[in-house]
């Protein structure tokens, strides 16, 4: 077996983990030396990301899993929805990890180590196999994602932490609760339980308790922000420093989407019976409550954050349809709107930052006219925009619409509905853009331009915007990038679920034994 | 060669995209490059198009799939028949020499970088949408087409106008493209693929179409053509530099509509082919009369557009596809060079644009004059231009079908096209100066008028050759076929309405406006009839939804939000958590409780994962 790979999955993950630990150790490590370091953290993880979703895809080394030890037992291994995953994750991180440089902090070097916690610990989760990595490698990436918040976010930054804290303890408890009990009604030793040998193990197994889906599902959705467990979700993004808000929104909330996918719909019947019915409605108030509440959004970020979350809704829907139609084209696509829209949602908050960076408020009413003073910051802004609502070329595109033709088999109001989302986020985000950037420039910006004159992006940030928008360009471009990984995957997992939608025995015949 | 042929479409599809990258990345302060490397694509593939149109003897095919989702194939390719072969060589031709004429028109413009790039862009998305195999490409291309038309409409971002404009064309459009996007689903649903071919067979085999399809993708046209009652947003599209409205919204954008239906006029029931022949002769008369009632050259021009966007999809509607085809193609040719010469004028009298206060400059521009007079004749359908062959013989077609309602709409269209094209030439070019701007008029440099000579004088007027050589080149059989299926001649009913209105309401208009002085006369004669064409009713009625009900329904759902989710569930039972948990710790969770909390955090969470390891 060649370990070549497995090294560098090992790599990816342990290198901003360990640079986060000499930092966080090194608090008094000189500026340039720490920064170096702390680059070379963010760095390697971007090299290795794409080059391991190459490699995965490539035909002599994808039957390998690129597994290895690991720490403490439960290694690493990369499957095929986990490595696109890994590599966008390793992106964002990248990004952040420029924009984080690019600040001015107190403690700069825990800052950053944190950070790289951060990012390691979202490397981890799509870099592991098994369940209890999965989730303890969110747990070590949440961990830092509520400190910095609370010590280096912005306004209200309190408040949304604690009701972060609240909503995301509360959802990791309820999912590990799902966990647990899958994995004890799969009958498979903690040691080896990976999401496959859980899986088949839940698919032999005489009874499932009947809440464990539910678990799984509204745990995990909390965690990816569902309606109506989605509260926690703008106000923390929006109060959490920006590298943080790129890395939580953009690849660490899709651990969420990727349990559900993984052990939700691959073994539980989540997407049957009430449990389906509720998950269908919520998903959509999703895509819709969620939209017209995007359309009142008077605050840039805010605006950015609660629109990262109307956006969850055509995942949750493309994760639904495929459940209740058993064809893959459903998950495939909502696999690639996931790495999609980690790429132009972190972008957004990073384009943001700068604009307030620039001047002084995050508030619609009083930006105005920014593009005469800053023409590249304004055609990237509205690059990420565009990406972000869905315009062919970009990744999100492929993923949108594959949501939407993959519920053709749906009712016409169901696909109305879900499709009105085309309409709803033209609505704000070109909102969003006028205000910011069109029209005159508005007295507060010109008398701040007056008094302390501001130049256009910088190169640090204008590069990390590239690499954002250059990758979601190149999966535009060649979506096959990522569907060659996702593909058999979601082939597997549709297999069990025709099974399940053809003899509905699991939950169905215990439920009313027990009444 | 069909490889050949296809390797062809490549150059075509691409070159732009590159110029469009190019310009955008490295020519944002080198104007003058991008203007010349945009120009000389736009004019390379002019000659590619023609090449392929009059080499090409069968159908253009090439197809390679880009992804699969699923059983769902994403797939890339050309389809370039008959008719696409038409519409390649009118849209890079008709493109070209805007392309010229913009190298002059933007001179002085700060941004000719970002100007450039957005007409390569939108050169690469049209021609997309010309040669895409399937719908899912087209509705790609589509979109791409939307984009670069909301890019080049905020042109003068700084004008509060070209920002509102601009978010409007896109807005509305996205709004036809979400019955678009619903009518892909349902043909991936009933006949499990989106090529066009494939599409067609099936269409074939099946004894009828659901009504819904060709509803659903009649959406699409009724945005970007901007039918009603998605007309909304084109009258304000002009607040894009002159060559944009020109090119985009009078030539090419909104024809691809029409080209659209045409493509896939095997899909469309009877049911909605009425109602868009129906809706098309209605707006071809109402937006014509409604051009009586603007004062802005361009605006007047642009609601001459909506008529001639309404007779074509009438066309389609009658089951004539291919003359809509035709018309789109005559239309693009005279509609092209009416907004180029209105772009010289503009640019004449200083940037006015209200023909109030122009007038007399058939003497001070007078190669403009002549151009923009031969091109509202070929406007007015007078017999042997090129207006004529399309409009006149679309107009017969209804006559010819018994559509006699629609015939009555037509030929008030025909009415009105004469009235506004009458008070145009009175207003602008005849009479004396009614400015300072317009007094002090100059004729434009030759990169502007080359392209008004070669377009207005060699097109517009020789339509016979066109109908005749060029068109048919790309599509002979059909157009003589539908031409002599609907009895077309000069002694028609349709000729004879027509010239009857070139006589009653191009002369009289001409005699009408010269009546009054600096104002205009109908407005003066019957304020009421002015009020009633210049009012924008369907706008008021969706400023009314916007305000009165989207705003208020969010608003409302973003308090129960707040109220309900948020307040109640965060507050009562989310807040009991710490409050136990504080209770329990006592004052130290109190003191310290942030960094306490975070502790707790980290604490539970290593007892979690020992106690998950050590089991």
């Amino acid at each position: 077996m060649d370990t070549f790979p497995a090294t560098l999955l090992a790599l990816a993950i342990t290198a901003p983990i360990l640079v986060g630990l000499i930092l966080l150790a090194g608090r008094d490590l000189p500026r340039s030396f720490a920064s170096g370091f702390a680059f070379g953290g963010f760095a390697i993880p971007a090299v290795l990301g794409p080059w391991l979703l190459i490699l995965w895809s490539n035909p002599s080394t994808a039957p390998q899993q690129f597994q290895s030890e690991g720490f403490w037992g439960f290694g690493f291994a990369l499957n095929g929805l986990g490595a696109p995953l890994l590599a966008m994750t390793s992106l964002v991180g990248l990004a952040a990890g420029i924009k984080a440089l690019t600040q001015e902090v107190e403690g700069r070097n825990t800052y950053l180590g944190l950070i790289l916690f951060m990012l390691g610990g979202t490397l981890g989760v799509f870099g592991t196999n098994h369940l209890v990595g999965f989730y303890f490698f969110h747990e070590f990436a949440l961990i830092p994602t509520f400190i910095l918040t609370l010590f280096w976010g912005g306004e209200g930054r309190r408040p949304a932490a604690m009701q972060m804290a609240i909503y995301l303890t509360a959802g990791a408890m309820a999912s590990l609760a799902g966990i647990l009990i899958a994995v004890d009604a799969s009958g498979v030793e903690y040691g080896a339980a990976t999401f496959e040998s859980v899986a088949h193990g839940l698919q032999a197994a005489k009874s499932i308790p009947a809440a464990t889906g539910a678990l799984v599902l509204f745990g995990l959705g909390t965690l990816a922000s569902l309606f109506p467990f989605h509260s926690w979700a703008a106000p923390g993004y929006s109060a959490a420093p920006t590298p943080v808000s790129m890395l939580h929104a953009g690849a660490l909330k899709k651990f969420g989407l990727y349990g559900i996918i993984l052990l939700g719909l691959s073994s539980l019947d989540i997407t049957g019976g009430s449990l389906g019915t509720w998950f269908l409605w919520f998903a959509l108030a999703n895509v819709l409550l969620v939209g017209l509440i995007c359309l009142t959004q008077r605050d840039l970020k805010q605006l950015i954050s609660w629109s990262s979350v109307a956006h969850m809704g055509p995942i949750f829907l493309g994760i639904w349809v495929c459940g209740v139609s058993g064809k893959a084209d459903g998950l495939d696509a909502a696999a690639f709107l996931m790495v999609a829209h980690g790429l132009s949602c972190a972008a957004l908050f990073l384009l943001a930052n700068a604009v307030r960076a620039r001047a002084g408020t995050y508030r619609l009413d009083e930006l105005g006219g920014l593009a005469t003073r800053t023409p590249i910051l304004a055609a990237l802004f509205i690059a990420a925009t565009m990406a972000s609502i869905g315009l062919p070329g970009f990744g999100n595109f492929w993923g949108e619409v594959g949501v939407f033709l993959a519920l053709r088999a749906q009712p016409l109001w169901l696909q109305a509905l879900v499709a009105s989302t085309v309409v709803i986020s033209a609505v704000y985000a070109l909102r969003a853009v006028a205000a910011t950037f069109f029209g005159p420039a508005s007295e507060a910006l010109e008398k701040r331009f007056a008094s302390a004159p501001f130049g256009d992006l910088g190169w640090a940030e204008r590069f990390a915007v590239f690499l954002l928008l250059g990758a979601s360009l190149t999966i535009g471009f060649v979506p096959s990038l990522v569907t060659k990984s996702v593909n058999p995957v979601v082939a597997g997992i549709t297999t069990f679920s025709q099974h399940n939608a053809k003899a509905p025995v699991k939950a169905a015949p215990a439920a009313p034994a027990k009444r | 060669m069909p490889s050949d042929l296809s390797s062809l479409v490549h150059w075509i599809l691409f070159l732009p995209l590159g110029a469009a990258v190019l310009s955008a990345l490295f020519l944002r302060r080198a104007g003058g490059l991008a203007a010349w490397l945009s120009t000389g694509v736009a004019f390379a593939i002019a000659g590619l198009s023609l090449k392929l149109l009059t080499s090409a003897t069968a159908d253009v095919t090439w197809h390679v799939e880009l992804a699969k989702f699923g059983g769902v194939s994403l797939g890339f390719g050309y389809l370039i028949d008959a008719n696409a072969r038409l519409m390649l060589f009118v849209v890079s031709f008709v493109a070209a020499w805007i392309h010229l004429f913009s190298v002059g028109y933007m001179k002085e413009d700060s941004a000719r970088g970002r100007f450039f790039a957005g007409l390569s862009i939108f050169m690469f998305s049209i021609l997309g949408i010309v040669v895409a195999d399937n719908l899912l490409m087209t509705f790609i291309y589509w979109e791409l087409v939307g984009f670069s038309s909301y890019m080049l409409i905020a042109h003068y971002f700084d004008k509060d106008y070209a920002a509102a404009a601009s978010k409007k064309a896109f807005i509305v459009n996205r709004v036809g493209d979400l019955g678009f996007i619903l009518g892909i689903a349902m043909c991936l649903s009933l006949y499990g693929t989106l090529d066009f071919a494939a599409l067609k067979d099936h269409a074939a085999a099946a004894k009828t179409i659901p009504v819904a399809v060709g509803a659903l993708l009649m959406c699409g046209f009724l945005g970007k053509s901007a039918q009603f009652p998605l007309h909304v947003w084109l009258t304000d599209a002009m607040a894009g530099p002159t060559p944009v409205s020109a090119l985009i919204h009078a030539a090419t954008m909104v024809a691809a509509g029409v080209y659209f239906m045409a493509r896939v006029s095997f899909l469309l029931a009877p049911q909605v082919l009425d109602f868009i022949a129906i809706s098309g002769a209605g707006m071809a008369a109402l937006a014509g009369l409604c051009a009586l009632a603007q004062t802005d050259i361009k605006k007047s021009l642009a609601y001459s557009t909506l008529a001639h966007l309404g007779i074509m999809g009438c066309a389609i509607g009658l089951g004539h596809p291919e003359l809509a085809l035709m018309h789109m193609a005559m239309h693009a040719f005279f509609k092209a060079t009416l907004f180029l010469g209105a772009g010289s004028v503009i640019h004449g009298c200083h940037h006015e644009q209200d023909m109030l206060k122009m007038g007399g400059l058939l003497k001070k521009m007078p190669l403009t004059a002549a151009t923009f007079i031969a091109a509202t004749l070929s406007n007015c359908a007078v017999p042997f231009l090129a207006g004529w062959y399309s409009k006149d013989a679309i107009i017969e077609a209804a006559y010819h079908g018994d559509h006699i309602a629609i015939f009555a709409f037509l030929s008030l269209a025909a009415l009105a096209t004469c009235l506004y094209s009458g008070r145009m030439i009175r207003l602008v070019f005849l009479g004396e100066a009614n400015s300072e701007e317009a007094s002090h008029a100059h004729e434009s440099p030759w990169t502007m008028t080359l392209p008004l000579v070669v377009l207005g004088l060699v097109y517009s007027v020789a339509g016979g050759f066109l109908a005749h050589t060029i068109i048919p080149a790309g599509s002979l059989k059909p157009i003589e076929h539908a031409l002599g299926e609907v009895a077309f001649h000069l002694a028609a009913p349709s000729t004879i309405v027509g010239l009857l209105s070139l006589v009653i309401g191009f002369f009289g208009a001409l005699k009408f406006y010269g009546t009054v002085r600096g104002a205009d006369a109908l407005q003066v004669v019957s304020p009421r009839t002015y009020h009633l064409l210049e009012h924008r009713w369907m706008d008021g009625l969706y400023r009314w939804y916007v305000d009165s009900v989207q705003r208020r329904v969010s608003e409302f759902i973003a308090f129960l939000d707040l109220l309900i989710i948020n307040g109640v569930a965060v507050r009562w039972i989310g807040g009991g958590v710490p409050a136990v948990l504080g209770y329990l710790t006592g004052r130290s969770f109190h003191r310290g409780q942030t960094r306490a909390y975070a502790l707790w955090i980290v604490l539970g969470s290593l007892f979690l994962a020992w106690f998950l390891i050590a089991r």
